[in-house]
């Protein structure tokens, strides 16, 4: 019996097949001793495991255990309000990022429209610093990207998302 | 508002949505409820005390997290199972690019060993009362490698298809069936060896 078809077997056992495989391997079972026994096997190791898993009883007092938590919820928490910035300077990061991407797409106009400057060139790529600005011009194309972006809050930046109700990231 | 709550008679819907508004003493209820089974299965993961209780309890922290994230489509004791695992499955990859298996591990993944194992026919639960079983099943898992002891635990206690296995392993459909059948082979044989244990 090749692979393949011991893997179909434990599909077949788990219910994994679409309809048309599982018509192929009963037609096998039929006539195959060897993976009628082999998949008896799989079906009884799969019940087996299936209705007894093993009990692990936590081995800490509810209050020590939740203790722990709470600490750390709270450690974060306070962490967070610390790190949060003061609502001044955020309104003062929500008004400068427009202006400096304003800015430099006035200047890279100003750059296009001025005869005899910059022409002949492509992919120019320029940043303006401390504004999370960039500007990408391509002078064969006519193109110019201005591409603003604000700095994300932890929760964006933490990779580490809970999958939302049962799915997988 | 939360001193008025019965925290221990309500449901588990309703202790989190006391908990999205804030009540830590909900979240502290569900807690209760739920961390046997989050520490089971970080347990069975890990195979490790000290590993299981602190992925457990960094599970339980995010699950407070995000919180507002869930949405009631499944259990809430599903969205937190989920959560334990998935730190369990970034724990063991660390782990796996710490230490170099053993020769025999290595072997026995690919599945080099499966070839030399007859068909188990004997049935490993008869005569055997239900703690003693699981007993019996939990030294068993302790003796296959990590990475068919997981797949056994998402696919056997965790009740994952297998293309929710491959996407929390990060590996193919393919590899899955591999892995899967070749654990569950490996169980079988060593419940099989109970039985001789037994009759001897």
């Amino acid at each position: 019996m090749t692979d393949e078809m011991k893997f179909e077997l434990l599909a077949y056992a788990d219910g994994e097949l679409s309809a048309s495989a599982r018509r192929n391997v009963e037609a096998r079972l039929a006539t195959d001793v060897g993976a009628r026994a082999l998949l008896a096997e799989l079906q009884m190791t799969r019940q087996t495991l299936g209705s007894n898993e093993p009990a692990q009883p936590l081995p800490e007092s509810r209050e020590f255990y939740w203790s722990k938590i709470e600490r750390e919820i709270n450690r974060l928490e306070s962490a967070g309000e610390r790190r949060a910035p003061s609502p001044i300077l955020q309104w003062w990061r929500r008004l400068i990022l427009p202006a400096a991407g304003l800015a430099v797409l006035a200047l890279t106009l100003s750059v296009n429209v001025l005869p005899g400057v910059g022409r002949g060139g492509s992919g120019v790529e320029a940043s303006f610093p401390g504004a999370e600005a960039l500007t990408y011009r391509d002078q064969a194309q006519g193109v110019t990207l201005v591409w603003l972006s604000y700095p994300g809050e932890d929760e964006a930046r933490d990779y580490e998302a809970a999958p939302p109700d049962g799915d997988w990231l | 508002m939360s001193a008025n709550r019965d925290h221990s008679a309500a449901a588990d819907e309703a202790l989190v949505s006391w908990a999205k508004q804030g009540d830590m003493r909900a979240f502290e209820e569900l807690v209760a409820r739920h961390r046997d089974k989050i520490y089971a299965r970080a347990f069975g993961m890990m195979r490790n005390e000290d590993e299981a209780l602190d992925l457990s309890q960094e599970a339980w922290v995010k699950g407070w997290q995000r919180l507002k994230q869930f949405q009631g489509e499944s259990s809430f004791s599903t969205w937190m199972t989920r959560i334990v695992i998935n730190l369990c499955l970034d724990a063991l990859r660390r782990r796996k690019r710490q230490h170099a298996e053993s020769i025999e591990l290595m072997a026995e993944e690919s599945g080099g060993v499966e070839r030399h194992m007859p068909i188990v026919t004997v049935n490993p639960t008869e005569g055997l009362e239900r703690a003693d079983l699981r007993q019996r099943i939990d030294q068993a898992l302790a003796q296959v490698s990590e990475v068919h002891r997981t797949v056994l635990v998402l696919h056997e206690f965790e009740g994952l298809e297998y293309k929710e296995i491959a996407k929390a392993m990060k590996c193919s459909i393919g590899t899955v069936m591999s892995r899967l059948f070749y654990a569950r082979r490996r169980m079988a044989v060593l419940m099989a060896s109970w039985k001789r244990e037994q009759e001897s």
